[in-house]
């Protein structure tokens, strides 16, 4: 996959961001000063002015061990660049944009649209290789390729070895159908175990739980998505899921639904403190959840 | 017979600007109001320092004076480069920036002509700080 594709990806992930939250004005992504992605509202010269002005600031950045994010505020709006690896993401907000939501939103689905057409482009390299090694082998005349193979075989067989082998075990014949047995693929073990479908990775948003009966160590999601999984598994049973943050870190506690209905159908995940901590996060903050199935 | 005499005094006339000088004083004013903001800062956990200087007068508090002139050099390209932003992105005057380093963050201003750049270990409280010296 060319850059092309991963800005065109990238292009419609901020057009729909956009969509999603007004207040962006406008954003662009830019990779080692080559922008690679803008939305319609930026202009190319604007951007690569941008562009400009932030590698003077990374040039001396040095100081405080280069750089990770600049928020610009002014009167009437705001500019964040983020750096994500190697990509630089510049978004434009008006003032009353809220700054938290914007990074929070910015910052997440940026990343894994990159990831994803990694992921794809590395899929599609490794498929265009197996494609022209096959390729490659139909072209062979196929008496040519097993010659060459009796060939390498018998060159590869020590000298005390050929003494001992008889004319005959040295005719094509017998090693060809040879040759062709131990290149057959080995006999596929059928597991017989139904295939248990892959646990739903839901993205939820942080907040506090609070109170007196609070078990430090349960979360507190949706009765809907407990509901999901248990129609997904219903032999099997989950009594955990799972938490990754979005530093990387991750850890297992239990769960239980949300009491209070007004919380319900909010995309959100009731976390008591102590599992904020250590997952190093706060309230606000979006986190994945999946549950272990036993 | 008495001799007259007379006595002539050249006088130089002064001219004072009111405007000028009410200007000058005010800046002056700021400039040491913005440096005492920053010195109860300065005693803050988690910061590393401070720069503050306009036209006239110049005051830097470092724990490392050594590297000084790299970060006078890094907060005055910081505040010339944004500003070039800000008016690429028509955003008006800049409040403030934010630079989260992937060591320390800094936090630059331009409070009415006094460049100011303070700068921070990753923990320290930069809203707190935003808020201390925000006029």
């Amino acid at each position: 996959m060319s850059d092309e594709v991963l800005g065109f990806a990238l292009k419609s992930t901020m057009q729909e961001l956009q969509n999603v939250c007004p207040d962006i004005t406008g954003n662009f992504i830019f990779k080692e000063g080559n922008i690679l992605a803008k939305d319609d509202n930026t202009n190319e010269e604007t951007a690569s002015q941008t562009v400009d002005a932030f590698y003077k600031i990374t040039e001396h950045a040095s100081i405080i061990g280069g750089i990770d994010a600049v928020s610009i505020e002014g009167v009437k709006g705001k500019v964040n660049i983020a750096s994500l690896k190697d990509f630089h993401l510049t978004t434009v907000s008006s003032k009353k944009a809220d700054e938290k939501y914007v990074n929070t939103l910015t910052r997440v689905l940026i990343p894994i649209v990159i990831k994803l057409a990694q992921e794809i482009q590395s899929c599609s390299t490794a498929n265009e290789t197996i494609r022209s090694d096959d390729d490659a082998i139909e072209t062979i005349e196929p008496e040519l390729l097993e010659n060459e193979i009796t060939k390498e075989i018998v060159e590869e067989l020590e000298p005390e070895d050929t003494e001992n082998i008889q004319p005959e075990e040295l005719n094509e014949e017998y090693m060809i159908p040879k040759l062709q047995k131990e290149n057959e693929p080995a006999e596929v073990e059928v597991d017989n175990e139904p295939l248990i479908p892959e646990p739903p990775v839901l993205q939820l948003m942080v907040e506090n739980l609070t109170g007196f009966r609070v078990g430090s160590d349960t979360v507190r999601v949706d009765q809907e998505v407990i509901a999901q999984w248990n129609e997904l598994y219903s032999d099997k049973k989950i009594n955990e899921v799972e938490i990754e943050a979005l530093n990387g870190k991750t850890t297992q506690c239990k769960f239980k639904k949300i009491k209070k209905s007004k919380d319900e159908g909010k995309g959100i995940v009731k976390m008591p403190e102590k599992i904020q901590v250590s997952l190093e996060i706060a309230a606000g903050e979006l986190v994945t959840v999946k549950p272990i199935v036993e | 017979m008495a001799r007259k005499t007379s006595k002539q005094e050249t006088t130089t006339a002064l001219i004072v600007n009111e405007k000028e000088l009410s200007v000058s004083l005010e800046e002056n004013q700021m400039f040491t109001n913005l440096s005492s903001k920053l010195a109860e800062i300065g005693k803050m956990k988690g910061v590393i320092g401070y720069i503050i200087r306009n036209e006239n007068s110049a005051t830097i508090d470092l724990k490392k004076p050594e590297k000084l002139v790299e970060y006078a050099i890094f907060s005055s390209q910081v505040l010339d480069s944004t500003r070039q932003i800000s008016n690429l992105f028509e955003l008006g005057d800049v409040k403030s920036i934010l630079l989260e380093g992937k060591k320390d963050n800094a936090l630059c201003m331009n409070i009415e002509g006094n460049k100011i750049g303070i700068f921070l270990e990753k923990d320290a409280d930069k809203s707190g700080i935003l808020k201390k010296v925000s006029p």
